[in-house]
């Protein structure tokens, strides 16, 4: 062989692996994120989409998301809708028409989440849902649209359960009462509470930019209730559970609300906080967490300098959720193909949450997950997983595949 | 009953004492100087905002940040009158109108950026619950009361003892006639500002105190501001006083009593009620 033979060789063998080593670092998958930035919703939309970031920055670090031959990185575009339904579907309709996104997650806050759901299933695109508890968003039957959270009134049957168990017969109600997820909370609540011969004796409302409940608080106490339960975003809570105390009202304090330490006591003390009872899904606390929830609030907190909200990781689960998804489908480019793919798996090994899949796989035929439910309690500056709340994930998605 | 009654009085009193604050603020403007000054919940929620940082990240305490914020407040009020209206004194009262509505945008932009967008409550470390037969008052709010009083009886006393406070009234009655009295009124709106904005700055730290900051709380803040000085009679300072603590207990008893879903809606409709049988407010003069 002549030196060059040799020489033409090795220059074609060196532009051979230049340009295939260029051709996979110009693989790049943009997905995007709808997500309440700021206003009221931030509390939970931010944590969301700092998730979803966090997630990817981990996936690209593994190498990305392997499709054939293909790796594909992950590049994270944020948009926010301020939980208002407006500007959820202009930042969805820029992701898809201008970024030419195909799959769009986070979706913190009912409302918007649910405008976006009205045109998802006309769209090519995939729509995975994160906080937003409105029942109605997986009962369409949209075929490109999962959420990683359960329907609150799964929850509140639960919480229902329990509260009938500690006795209560006369529950006053406070919160967020105009909003349609947490209506449907309470009066899962109320059927369960009724079958032990309680009832519900006042529906006092308030309103995301309340922060003045003594009305409330004061008319509530007049009717001397067993327990207050109270129903609504983190930070008008929290002044429901510090005026509360100031009013003197001594009686059990249950709530739906997901909120963090951190978020409580920018409003609270811890004891105005003490023995304060949070009943939701099982969501992230580091006393209920497996080995992948302690990693997650430890890798959270390092990079964002803050905790992680209770809530934060069903966004973070998505994009594990469409990474596996994708994987399965072998193409990123067919999103027909990729939802049927999601639908179809089982509860990926890297997910935060505590999932409990129905027939096998996370997701059921409405495109609905379901964790387990959980009884937090405030005690001494932080909350306490304390037990399950036995809940049928079977029974419920029957329940649901019967609603339009 | 009663109890429950006395109870949704002292509630609604705290929040009455901001309302008042802030009428008092926009009824100066108003009165002497013919502006609609939207921006001013937001500055008053940026001296808030300020008193949050002094505590929070400086380290003082509060009763040394509150002065500091109001010193700001004053000189911030000097600021807006001199750049932002001064130069539309004359002009159409539309350019004027405008003005406040970009100060109003700027304003929550500035507070955005400096404060970031989360709500913050300042920490005051006053936890303590007073009890009087079946009244509950925590010691927050009867701090705040007091503080509201204290600075509407220091308002009346300046406007109506001191000698600016009487030019002040002067040139509201009758700027021409002010300026043949040999009333330096050049100087009153840059008073006028710096006052006005001092009141708003002490509302702002009552709502971080008692409730919490947040960006766009502002703007709920000024318009019930505007609510109470209709209320009240435009341009009366009685009328402020007088509109601000009724707007605060109806809307407290409507919510106890009534329905806490239309708790606002049926404080306006109170107003709308007074506004038929005195157009002209509750202590305003016939025109």
């Amino acid at each position: 062989m002549s030196s060059r033979t040799i020489t033409g060789a090795v220059a074609a063998l060196t532009i051979a692996l230049t340009a295939s080593s260029g051709f996979a670092a110009e693989k790049k998958l943009t997905i995007g994120v709808a997500d309440a930035l700021t206003g009221g919703g931030a509390v939970y939309g931010l944590p969301q989409a700092n998730a979803v970031k966090m997630a990817a920055d981990e996936i690209n670090a593994a190498g990305g998301i392997k499709v054939g031959s293909d790796n594909y990185k992950i590049d994270v575009i944020a948009y926010d809708d301020k939980a208002n339904p407006t500007e959820a579907t202009n930042a969805v309709r820029k992701l898809i028409d201008r970024d030419g996104v195909k799959y769009i997650l986070g979706f913190c806050c009912s409302g918007s989440t649910s405008a976006v759901a009205s045109f998802i299933g006309n769209e090519k695109a995939v729509m995975l849902v994160g906080n937003a508890a409105e029942r109605s968003i997986t009962t369409k039957k949209i075929p490109n649209l999962v959420r990683t959270r359960p329907p609150a009134d799964y929850t509140g049957q639960a919480a229902g359960t329990f509260i009938a168990r500690k006795g209560h017969k006369r529950i006053a109600v406070l919160g967020a009462l105009d909003v349609g997820f947490y209506a449907q909370y309470v009066d899962a609540v109320e059927r369960e509470v009724k079958k032990t011969g309680g009832e519900i004796i006042a529906r006092e409302v308030f309103s995301l930019r309340d922060r003045d409940m003594t009305p409330q608080l004061t008319k509530i106490r007049g009717l001397n209730p067993d327990a207050i339960l109270v129903v609504g975003y983190v930070e008008p809570a929290a002044f429901v559970y510090r005026q509360a105390v100031e009013l003197g009202m001594n009686i059990p304090r249950y709530g739906f609300t997901s909120g963090s330490e951190e978020q409580f006591l920018r409003v609270t003390t811890s004891e105005q906080m003490e023995g304060v009872w949070d009943l939701r899904p099982t969501e992230l606390t580091l006393l209920s967490a497996t080995k992948n929830g302690i990693a997650y609030h430890a890798n959270y907190t390092k990079k964002y300098n803050a905790s992680p909200s209770p809530s934060s990781p069903y966004a973070y689960d998505q994009l594990y959720v469409l990474k596996a998804a994708i994987e399965a489908a072998g193409t990123v480019d067919d999103t027909v193909v990729v939802a049927k793919a999601i639908r179809g798996l089982p509860v990926p090994p890297q997910v935060v949450m505590q999932y409990q899949p129905v027939d096998g796989k996370m997701f059921d035929v409405n495109g609905q997950a379901y964790t387990s439910n959980g009884a937090f309690q405030w005690q001494k500056g932080k909350w306490v997983f304390v037990e399950d709340l036995p809940s049928d994930s079977k029974a419920y998605s029957q329940f649901l595949s019967t609603l339009n | 009953m009663l109890i429950e009654i006395l109870q949704q009085t002292i509630n609604g009193l705290a929040i009455g004492g901001v309302y008042v604050l802030i009428a008092l603020g926009l009824t100066t403007v108003f009165g002497i100087l013919g502006i609609a000054h939207f921006a001013h919940g937001s500055i008053s929620m940026f001296g808030g905002y300020l008193t949050f940082f002094l505590v929070t990240s400086q380290g003082l305490p509060v009763l040394a940040a509150i002065p500091v914020a109001l010193a700001t407040g004053i000189l911030l009020g000097l600021l807006v009158e001199m750049l932002a209206y001064r130069p539309v004194r004359h002009a159409n009262h539309i350019n004027a109108f405008i003005v406040a509505l970009g100060l109003t945008m700027m304003v929550e932009g500035i507070n955005l950026q400096l404060f970031g967008h989360e709500q913050v409550v300042i920490p005051t470390g006053l936890s303590r619950v007073f009890r009087f037969g079946g009244i509950t008052v925590p010691e927050l709010r009867l701090y705040v009361i007091i503080a509201a009083i204290v600075l509407v009886v220091a308002m009346m006393v300046f406007v109506e003892r001191t000698k600016t406070g009487q030019a002040i009234r002067a040139v509201a009655e009758n700027r021409d006639a002010a300026i043949l009295m040999g009333v330096n009124v050049k100087s009153i709106p840059l008073i006028v500002f710096g006052i006005s904005t001092a009141l708003g700055v002490a509302a702002g730290i009552m709502v971080g105190a008692l409730f919490a900051i947040a960006p766009g709380i502002g703007e709920g803040f000024v318009v019930k501001g505007f609510a109470v000085l209709i209320l009240g009679g435009l341009g009366s300072f009685p009328g402020a006083i007088l509109g601000g603590t009724v707007l605060g207990i109806t809307e407290s008893i409507a919510a106890g009593f009534i329905s806490s879903a239309y708790k606002d809606v049926i404080a306006f409709v109170v107003m709308i009620l007074v506004l038929l049988i005195r157009p002209q407010g509750l202590l305003g003069r016939t025109p």
